[in-house]
C-alpha cells in the first residue's frame, strides 16, 4: 500500500508504566484458559490470541518471545501446560487495511502508531495495552478547569458546558478505546440531556460519563449499581424519590426503573438462548420473561432511594453548593437524602419476581443486592448484552454461533469471574467472524456506521484544532436536517436513537430478514443533513476554531490517486469501490492546482476528497 | 398466529400490486408515476382530496389526566385514588375539581356514560373544549392494542392460544408498534403505510402520499409506499442549493453520484442507504418547488412566539397539504409525533405544559385546514404507547394499557364519546392492576373507522387491520 510513512503523523507512544496496576496474574489466567477453549473449538486450525503479561506493554516483542513458548513464563501454572500443545500463533494485522479494519472498531480512528502495533504486535497485545491506558482527565475534571461550576456562566441549569467537556472527552483523550466503548456503553445504558431538568444536571451528566468509563474494562455487575444509583438516572428513570406504598391512598412505588432496567440493562423482553435467539413455546412464540406482576414487585424491593446531601447543601439559596449530589450515589439512608426525610421510604412488604423472594423487612441495600444479582445472574443477560455490543462495534446481523461465543466469556471469563468486560470486548473484537477477511465481500455482514462515530473519527483522523481555552467550538449535533442527526447523551428516550431490533420497512434489508438498528436515523432528511454538514466542518476553513489539519495529506494532494488511496484507507480500511475511487480522483482532479501558492487548491482537493468519501455507500457501511 | 397471518395477507396483496407493477414496468418503490396502477379492490381516492393525520404521543399518554372525571361520584373516586386533597381539593396527582369547570365536556346529544360520568378536559386544553362544543373534536374512550375482545377472566388465563394478547403489553417501544402496524417492534408495515399501499393510485406522484414529519415510523411503511421524510422546514437540499464541492462543480455532480448511484453489485446496506439518498434528492427538487408555490397561510403556529416542535410539525403538514394540486396528490396520510408523555414523575406540571401545547397546535392545524377550506377533508386522530394507571406512584403514573384518544376534524362528528366509559376503579373487572385499563374497543376499530372514510373498501379492511375481523362492529361512526 502507501509507502509514503514519512507523510504520516507519529502518534506519542502509549504510556507504559500507568497500566500496570490494573493488570495482575488473574486477568492473565483467563486469557490463557480463552486460548485454551478457543484452540479447542477451533481444531487447532486458526491462529489464537495471547495473552499478555503487564511487562509486555512496554515490550511488545518479549510478548511475541513469551507466546512463542506458549505462555509458560506468566505466573499460569495451573493451564499453562494445556496450552503448550497446540502451535499458538499471535493474531496480527497482515496489512495497513487490516490494521485500520480492527483499529476503526476498536475505538474511533486509525492512528499510524496504533496500525504499526496491531501489525507488528497483534491485537491482543495491542488491546491490553489500550484496556490497561488510565483514563486521562476525567469528565468532571475537565467540567471544572473550563469554568462550568463557575456561577457567573449559569450553567447550572444547563449544557453548553458539559457539551463541550462531551467533545473534549470524545476528540482529545488518549484513552480512545475506552472512550469508544464507554460510547457504546451509553447507547446501552441510556440517559439523556433530553429529559433531565435537576440543577448541575449537565455536570451530572459527565458523572454518569465518567462511571461509564471507570467500568468499561471492569465489571458488569458493578457497572449496574453504579449506573443504578447514578442520581441522574435517579432522576431520568424516576427510582430517585420512589416511596413505598401507601395502602390507604393505594399509592404504589414507581415502576420506571423496575421495568427498564429489565427489559434495556439486562434480560430484555423474552426467554434467549445463550446465542441470542428467542427460546420458543409449543405454539412457536417467544416466552415473555418477566411479567407485570414482576415490575410490580421489583418496583417495591427498588422503592426507597433518594439524591444524597445535607440540608445545609439544599438550604444555601446558592447553587454553588449544590454540585456535590450530581456526583454521589443515591442513599435509601432517609437522614443522608438531600431532601431529609423522617422515616425510610423503603418497602419492608415481601416482593417475588423472577422465582426469586425478598423476604418481608428486607431493608434497601439488601433488597437492591437481591434484585441486581439475580438479574446479573440471569441466563438472558449474557446474550442480550453480547448481541448488542456486538452490533455496536462490528456488526447488526452476527451469526447466532458469534454471540454465543462472547456471551460465553460474559458468563465466564476463564477464570470463573462473570461480567468481566474487558474479557467481553476483547471476544467482540477479536473474533474470527470480525476479523475473517471473507466478510468484506458478504453482502450483509456489518453495519451502519454511526454518524456521531463518523464525525469523530474524522476529527481525530485529521487532528481537528484543539481550543487554547479547553472549551471546543462544537454543539449538540442531534440537529437531523443541520448536524448529524447523533450526539452522545442527547437521545430522544431511554430508547437511545435507534434499537437493535430495527426493521427499514419496504428494503431488501426487511425481506432479507435481517435488522438494521442505525438506520432508524436514516432518511431523506438526516442522510442530506449529515452530507451539509460534513461539508461546512471538513471543506471550509471558516471557524479558525475548529480546522482540521490536512498538512500531511496536503503534501500529497498533487497526487489524486495517492491522495485518493491515503483517505480510503484512513477513513474506510481500504473498502472504497474501484467505482467510488474513481469518482472521487475525478472530483480532485476538477480542482486545479496553481503553479503558485497553490495551498488553498491543496485544501480543496483533500476536503473534497475526504467529503466524498464520507459520503460513500462503502465507507457508511463498515464492513 | 396473527402476526404469520399478518405476512400471508401482505404477501398476497404484495404479489397483486408487484404483478400490476412489473406489467407497468415500475419496479423500484420510487415510481413518480404510478397513476395507472389499479387495485382490483374498491378503493376509491379519485376526485376529492382527503388526508389522515396521526399524531402520536410518545411516552404513554396519562388519559386520567386528559379527560378527568367531573361529576361528584365519579371526581371523588378519582381524587381519592390520586391521592388529592379534603374538599375536591388538588392533591398527588389529582386536579382540583374547581379547575375542571370551564373545560366540562358535555355531549351535544344525549348520551349517558357508565356510572353517568361526566368529564372535563384537562383544563390547559381549552382550545380543544371549544371545538368539541362546536361539534369539531370527539373522544373515543377506553382504546387500545386488542388481538380479540378480551374480558379480565380471559386476560388472567394460562391460555394464550386461545386468549391471545398483544405482545410486549406496557412496552413502550412494543406497543408504540403494536398501536401501527398490529405487531411488535421489528414490524416491517404499519396500517398507515398499508392503507397508503391503497392510495398510491390516486396520486400522481405517489412518493407524496405518506408523508412523515417525525422521522421513521412503522405507522407509514407499506408494501409499496415508502414514507416520505420531511423536516420541519421542508425538505434539505444537498450543499443547500451550493451546485459546488470545495468551490469545485465537478466534484459536486460526483458527490451527487456517489451518494445516489450504488454499485450493481454493492452491499444489501450500501444499497438501501443510497436508495434512501436517491429518493431525498429526486424528490427535494419537486417538493421544495411545490411548496413554494403554494399560497402561503396566513394561520400562525406560534404561540406567544414561540412555535413548538409539535405546531412545528403539523405546520409542515398543512404546509404540504396546500401544495397538493403541485405534489400530484388526492390521498395523504401524514405522521407527526410529541414526546415526553412517560410521566412517572412530575405529572401535574409536566403534562399541563405537553397539553397546552398539543391543545394549542391542534387548534392551529385545524384552523389551517379552515383556511384552505378543507377543514372536513382532514382528519386528525391522537394515539399513544398506551393509557397509565389511574394510580398514583407520589407524583406520576405507570404504564397502562387502554386509554382515550381524539379524532379533529371537519368531517368529525363531534361533540360526543364513542367507545365505552370504564368505571373509575383499580380494583375492577374493567382494569387488569392498578386501574391499567382493559381497552374495550380495539385500535383496528379506531383505525378502520378512519381508512374507511379515506376510501378503503370493507374487503380491504383484512389487509390493513388482520385481527379486524375478531371485532364485531368496523365502523365506529365518528365520521360523517
Amino acid at each position: 500500500m502507501l509507502s509514503r510513512r514519512s507523510l504520516l503523523r507519529l502518534e506519542p507512544a502509549a504510556s507504559a508504566e500507568s497500566g500496570r496496576e490494573t493488570r495482575n496474574s488473574v486477568v492473565v489466567q483467563r486469557d490463557v484458559q480463552q486460548q485454551v477453549d478457543h484452540v479447542t473449538s477451533q481444531k487447532n486450525e486458526d491462529v489464537v490470541g495471547q495473552a499478555t503479561p503487564s511487562a509486555s506493554i512496554a515490550a511488545p516483542v518479549l510478548t511475541l518471545a513469551l507466546a512463542a513458548c506458549g505462555g509458560g513464563e506468566s505466573a499460569t501454572a495451573p493451564v499453562a501446560t494445556a496450552v503448550q500443545t497446540p502451535a499458538v500463533v499471535v493474531k496480527k494485522a497482515a496489512s495497513d487495511a487490516e490494521a485500520v479494519r480492527f483499529l476503526t472498531r476498536a475505538q474511533f480512528a486509525a492512528t499510524t502508531a496504533d496500525m504499526t502495533r496491531v501489525k507488528d504486535a497483534g491485537y491482543i497485545s495491542w488491546l491490553d495495552a489500550e484496556i490497561a491506558k488510565p483514563i486521562g482527565e476525567t469528565a468532571v475534571a475537565n467540567y471544572k478547569r473550563i469554568g462550568g461550576e463557575d456561577l457567573a456562566n449559569t450553567d447550572y441549569f444547563g449544557t453548553t458546558f458539559h457539551t463541550q467537556v462531551m467533545w473534549q472527552q470524545l476528540l482529545d483523550s488518549n484513552d480512545q478505546m475506552r472512550k469508544r466503548v464507554a460510547f457504546a456503553l451509553s447507547e446501552f445504558f441510556v440517559i439523556s440531556a433530553n429529559g433531565l431538568n435537576a440543577v448541575w444536571h449537565g455536570l451530572g451528566l459527565c458523572h454518569y460519563w465518567d462511571i461509564l468509563n471507570k467500568h468499561a474494562f471492569g465489571n458488569f455487575r458493578t457497572l449496574l449499581e453504579d449506573v443504578t444509583l447514578n442520581p441522574m438516572m435517579g432522576e431520568y428513570l424516576s427510582l430517585h424519590g420512589s416511596r413505598k406504598e401507601d395502602t390507604r391512598t393505594g399509592r404504589r412505588p414507581d415502576e420506571n426503573y423496575a421495568r427498564e432496567v429489565m427489559q434495556l440493562f439486562t434480560i430484555g423482553l423474552v426467554e434467549l438462548n445463550n446465542d441470542g435467539t428467542a427460546k420458543k413455546d409449543s405454539s412457536g412464540n417467544p416466552i415473555p420473561v418477566y411479567s407485570n406482576e414482576d415490575v410490580t414487585n421489583v418496583a417495591r424491593a427498588l422503592s426507597g432511594w433518594a439524591w444524597q446531601g445535607t440540608t445545609a447543601e439544599l438550604n444555601s439559596g446558592s447553587p454553588s453548593t449544590m454540585t456535590g449530589y450530581v456526583q454521589r450515589p443515591m442513599t435509601a439512608d432517609p437522614t443522608k437524602m438531600l431532601y431529609a426525610r423522617s422515616s425510610s421510604e423503603h418497602s419492608l412488604l415481601e416482593a417475588k419476581f423472577l422465582g426469586v423472594t425478598i423476604p418481608a423487612n428486607t431493608e434497601a441495600e439488601p433488597a437492591l443486592k437481591i434484585v441486581l444479582d439475580t438479574l446479573f445472574n440471569h441466563a438472558n443477560t449474557p446474550p442480550f448484552f453480547a448481541k448488542q455490543m456486538i452490533q455496536r462495534l462490528i456488526t447488526s446481523n452476527p451469526s447466532p454461533a458469534y454471540v454465543d461465543r462472547v456471551a460465553k466469556v460474559f458468563a465466564n471469563n476463564g477464570s470463573g469471574v462473570r461480567g468481566d468486560l474487558a474479557a467481553v470486548f476483547k471476544a467482540i473484537l477479536m473474533d474470527d467472524e470480525a476479523l475473517s477477511t471473507s466478510n468484506l465481500t458478504s453482502q450483509t455482514f456489518g453495519k451502519v456506521r454511526e454518524p456521531f462515530v463518523r464525525f469523530v473519527q474524522w476529527a481525530r483522523t485529521f487532528s481537528m484544532k484543539k481550543p487554547t481555552s479547553g472549551r471546543y467550538d462544537l454543539f449538540d449535533t442531534s440537529q437531523q436536517s443541520s448536524g448529524l442527526g447523533q450526539m452522545v447523551f442527547r437521545s430522544p428516550s431511554v430508547f437511545n436513537f435507534f434499537r437493535p431490533g430495527y426493521v427499514p420497512a419496504g428494503t431488501a434489508i426487511a425481506s432479507n430478514q435481517l435488522v438494521a438498528p442505525e438506520f432508524q436515523i436514516i432518511n431523506e432528511i438526516s442522510n442530506i443533513g449529515y452530507a451539509n454538514y460534513m461539508h461546512t466542518i471538513a471543506a471550509s476553513k471558516s471557524n479558525p476554531n475548529r480546522e482540521p489539519d490536512y498538512s500531511a495529506e496536503m503534501l500529497i494532494a498533487n497526487d489524486s490517486t495517492a491522495l485518493v488511496n491515503r483517505i480510503d484507507l484512513m477513513m474506510a480500511g481500504g473498502q472504497l469501490s474501484q467505482a467510488t475511487k474513481d469518482r472521487i480522483k475525478q472530483a480532485v482532479d476538477s480542482i486545479a492546482l496553481p503553479t503558485t501558492n497553490d495551498t488553498d487548491a491543496r485544501f480543496n482537493r483533500v476536503a473534497a476528497a475526504i467529503l466524498l468519501t464520507m459520503v460513500s455507500p462503502q465507507y457508511l457501511i463498515q464492513k | 398466529m396473527y402476526i404469520s397471518k399478518l405476512d400471508e395477507l401482505h404477501r398476497r396483496a404484495f404479489l397483486k400490486r408487484s404483478a400490476q407493477m412489473s406489467a407497468l414496468g415500475a419496479a423500484a418503490p420510487f415510481a413518480v408515476n404510478m397513476s395507472l396502477v389499479s387495485d382490483a379492490a374498491a378503493f376509491t381516492g379519485s376526485g376529492d382530496f382527503k388526508a389522515i393525520v396521526c399524531l402520536f404521543l410518545l411516552g404513554g399518554n396519562d388519559h386520567d389526566d386528559t379527560l378527568i372525571p367531573y361529576d361528584n361520584a365519579n371526581y371523588d373516586l378519582y381524587n381519592a385514588i390520586r391521592g388529592g386533597g379534603a374538599g375536591r381539593t388538588a392533591g398527588g396527582i389529582a386536579r382540583a375539581q374547581a379547575d375542571l369547570a370551564s373545560t366540562v365536556l358535555n355531549p351535544l346529544v344525549p348520551q349517558t356514560l357508565t356510572n353517568n360520568m361526566q368529564y372535563a378536559m384537562h383544563p390547559a386544553m381549552t382550545r380543544m373544549k371549544a371545538r368539541w362544543d362546536e361539534g369539531r373534536l370527539a373522544s373515543l374512550l377506553n382504546v387500545g392494542t386488542l388481538v380479540r375482545p378480551t374480558t379480565l377472566t380471559e386476560y388472567r388465563s394460562a391460555d394464550r392460544v386461545r386468549y391471545p394478547l398483544p405482545f410486549g403489553l406496557f412496552s413502550h417501544n412494543d406497543q408504540q408498534s403494536v398501536w401501527q402496524s398490529s405487531a411488535p417492534e421489528g414490524a416491517t408495515s404499519g396500517w398507515g403505510g398499508r392503507l397508503a399501499d391503497l392510495a398510491l393510485s390516486s396520486n400522481t406522484n405517489s412518493i407524496f402520499t405518506a408523508i412523515s414529519a417525525a422521522g421513521n415510523s412503522v405507522f407509514l411503511a407499506g408494501q409499496s409506499a415508502v414514507a416520505y421524510q420531511v423536516g420541519s422546514s421542508g425538505a434539505v437540499r444537498l450543499r443547500n442549493g451550493n451546485q459546488n464541492v470545495a468551490g469545485s462543480a465537478t466534484a459536486f455532480n460526483m458527490m451527487r453520484e456517489i451518494m445516489t448511484q450504488p454499485d450493481p453489485s454493492s452491499h444489501i446496506f450500501e444499497g438501501e442507504y443510497n436508495r434512501v439518498t436517491k429518493r431525498s434528492v429526486e424528490a427535494e427538487a419537486v417538493y421544495s418547488t411545490g411548496l413554494a408555490g403554494a399560497r402561503p397561510l396566513t394561520t400562525s403556529f406560534a404561540n406567544n412566539g414561540t412555535t413548538s416542535g409539535i405546531a412545528a410539525q403539523l405546520q409542515i403538514v398543512a404546509r404540504t397539504i396546500a401544495a397538493r394540486q403541485a405534489l400530484g396528490v388526492n390521498r395523504q396520510v401524514f405522521f407527526v409525533n410529541m414526546g415526553g408523555y412517560d410521566h412517572h414523575d412530575s405529572l401535574i406540571s409536566g403534562h399541563s405544559n405537553l397539553l397546552s401545547q398539543l391543545d394549542f397546535a391542534m387548534d392551529a392545524f385545524y384552523r389551517a385546514t379552515v383556511e384552505m377550506g378543507l377543514a372536513d377533508k382532514v382528519t386528525l386522530f391522537t394515539a399513544s404507547d398506551f393509557g397509565r394507571t389511574l394510580s398514583s406512584n407520589g407524583d406520576g403514573s405507570d404504564h397502562g394499557w387502554g386509554g382515550h384518544h381524539f379524532m379533529l376534524g371537519g368531517a368529525v362528528r363531534g361533540g360526543r364519546y364513542y367507545g365505552t366509559a370504564p368505571e373509575i376503579s383499580n380494583t375492577g373487572t374493567g382494569q387488569v392492576g392498578q386501574g391499567r385499563l382493559l381497552p374495550t374497543t380495539s385500535v383496528d376499530q379506531y383505525g378502520a373507522t378512519l381508512t374507511n372514510w379515506f376510501g378503503t373498501a370493507p374487503s380491504e379492511l383484512s389487509t390493513l387491520f388482520p385481527n379486524i375481523g375478531n371485532f364485531s362492529g368496523t365502523n365506529l361512526g365518528f365520521l360523517g
